[in-house]
């Protein structure tokens, strides 16, 4: 029960901006180990635990509220549970990680504009195919959540955890919803992004979680956190606002 | 009846009795199921319910979700069809809920294969109201849906046949019902929708291009020719016009909701004149209607047009039993496309109900 803990991707381009970004806005994080190390410290605030951890396990971690603070993507959180505003605040947008969750198909499916066309097509493939429509990602509950949204029930989804775009050339499902940031990707693989198919719009944050313990001490080492970064955040759990 | 049992163990018994009595034979299919079944019925929307777990070959299993499946699979594995069954069951189910993998008590009841479907119904009911009179809940509020009565409106409606599966498969969704109403509607403000006829043979050979650049499997999911096909009839739907008369009298339809005589009154002003073969649907639930007034005098019976689960098995009636809160007591109806689903080479009657015991123990408590 003793501090705080602020979890940071642990590698690649999300891993640098987070550091780069607390380091200019004056919270400079160490990570002595190296990059083999789980474990990091940050400069002027000793009781400050820093762990270094992959983002989606941040955003289960935020979730389960096992750790107090934590960077991470707005697509994994909202993936991790559907009651974010419940369970977690975005308390300052990092200017990274942007990216769009979308929904893709093949670009010859040209009869495929919107999500209705989609549904369409989905209430009749098992009869003319003998299986159902599939749909690889690797964020089932964002797909399941904005594919309900649309009437559409018919499809199955496909786990994938890697290239997710190649798997309509290769077989393996019909289309795909997976993160976009420029586009090239799927055009690359002859996806097209559906004209009412984006899911969410994301960015990396810092979050805070609600169903981590918020007693004075630990709002009081927040509040620290916060005014070194000088990031205002209103609505934080605990204390009296 | 107006007093429950005291304690729960005596509130069990009860409801053991019920589930037992004469007439119905009870079952307990396993805890453990395959997967598959509700995944080919009920999509992905029922499956991110399901509590999951894998076999060491990458088979996929469930925990018991519900009843009806595992009892109805059962009837058909055992070469059943063809004959009249009852079946009762109490017992845990397991689901994912808000706030993780959550243990539920159902009771219920499946009539297979009766004779007279519409007293099978009415003998769901039944079971249901005694279930709730163990719990002194007398005046549930009781929603009526009808998808024979949605059905014989659509099939009755005037509109190229071809809107009518687009429009059936969106019924039990308000709100994707409403969207492609309002589509249908806006086309007869748009721009003239009657384009070029297209040439299907022509406009496939194009896609076959474009699948064989993009690297697409021409043998594996949607083919050239069934782009092209619905390519193609998508403009001709878009010229195919649903007549405004048509939207408008959708849109009124299911906009109804009231006390159940009143409502039923409003369908039939509604239809009057029309081509529809709505009277026996609207018989059909008069009857259950009146059965309902005579075992549950108490209760509020409303009936609501939009309302069906989304499932495109149920037929004939569905219903709902709700506290004075909104919690859903028990729901059931007829569901006679089920059993060939599931394999059944003929047709059957199936009507049943679940009743959710721990809902009910809450009621108590309020």
């Amino acid at each position: 029960m003793t501090g705080l803990t602020l979890a940071i991707p642990s590698k690649g381009r999300l891993e640098e901006e987070t550091r780069e970004v607390f380091a200019n806005a004056g919270v400079k994080i160490d990570r002595a180990g190296g990059a083999r190390s789980y474990f990091g410290t940050a400069e002027g605030l000793p009781d400050l635990a820093v762990r270094f951890m992959p983002a989606g396990e941040i955003a289960r971690e935020l979730v389960r509220g096992s750790v107090e603070l934590g960077v991470t993507g707005t697509d994994l959180i909202e993936e991790a549970t559907e009651a974010s505003q419940d369970v977690v605040l975005p308390a300052h947008p990092l200017g990274f990680g942007k990216a769009d969750v979308v929904v893709a198909v093949p670009e010859p499916w040209i009869d495929v504009t919107r999500m209705a066309d989609l549904a369409d097509v989905a209430a009749d493939f098992r009869s003319r195919h003998h299986r159902w429509l599939r749909i690889a990602t690797k964020y089932g509950n964002l797909t399941r959540r904005f594919f309900a949204r649309h009437g559409m029930i018919e499809y199955r989804i496909v786990e994938s955890t890697g290239a997710t775009e190649a798997a309509p050339a290769a077989g393996t499902a019909d289309l795909i919803v997976d993160i976009t940031t420029t586009g090239s990707t799927l055009a690359a693989n002859a996806l097209r992004v559906l004209e009412d198919g984006l899911i969410l719009k994301s960015e990396a944050h810092l979050f805070v979680s609600r169903r981590a313990s918020w007693g004075a001490e630990n709002r009081a080492q927040l509040d620290q956190l916060l005014a070194r970064l000088g990031w205002a955040v209103s609505g934080l759990p605990g204390g009296s606002d | 009846m107006a007093n429950p049992p005291a304690t729960a163990q005596e509130r069990r018994d009860a409801l053991s009795g019920i589930v037992e009595a004469e007439g119905f034979f009870r079952v307990n299919p396993p805890f453990l199921l395959d997967i598959n079944p509700y995944f080919e019925l009920a999509g992905e929307e029922f499956g991110r319910s399901l509590l999951t777990t894998l076999a060491s070959d990458g088979a996929e299993y469930c925990l018991r979700p519900e009843f009806t499946i595992p009892i109805v699979a059962q009837y058909v594995r055992q070469g059943l069809v063809g004959n009249s069954a009852a079946y009762s069951y109490m017992g845990p189910v397991f689901r994912q809920a808000g706030d993780g993998p959550t243990e539920y008590v159902q009771a219920g009841v499946e009539f297979l294969g009766q004779a007279d479907g519409d007293r099978a119904l009415d003998e769901a009911l039944t079971f249901a109201r005694r279930m709730l009179a163990v719990y002194g809940v007398e005046a549930p509020r009781i929603r009526l849906g009808g998808v024979a009565l949605f059905e014989a409106i659509l099939a009755g409606s005037d509109m190229p046949d071809v809107w009518r599966p687009r429009i059936r498969a969106r019924f039990g969704h308000p709100d994707a019902m409403a969207r492609l109403l309002d589509r249908l509607a806006e086309v007869h403000n748009g721009a003239n929708g009657a384009g070029e006829p297209v040439d299907v043979a022509a406009v496939s050979a194009t896609v076959s291009e474009q699948m064989q650049a993009g690297g697409f499997n021409p043998d594996s999911g949607r083919s050239a020719r069934e782009i092209a096909e619905r390519y193609a009839e998508k403009q001709a739907l878009a010229a195919a016009h649903v007549p405004l008369a048509t939207i408008e009298l959708l849109r009124r339809y299911l906009a109804i909701e009231d006390r159940a005589p009143a409502a039923l009154e409003a369908v039939e002003q509604l239809t009057r004149g029309g081509n529809f073969e709505s009277a026996g649907p609207l018989v059909a639930l008069r009857k259950h209607l009146a059965m309902l007034r005579a075992v549950l005098p108490q209760a509020t019976v409303s009936f609501e047009a939009s309302f069906s689960p989304r499932l495109d098995y149920y037929t004939g009636i569905v219903f709902q039993m709700l506290s004075p809160g909104g919690a859903v007591l028990a729901s059931g109806g007829q569901y006679d496309r089920l059993l060939q689903r599931l394999g059944a080479s003929q047709p059957v009657t199936a009507a049943g109900c679940a009743v959710w015991i721990d809902r009910l123990e809450e009621e108590l408590l309020l």
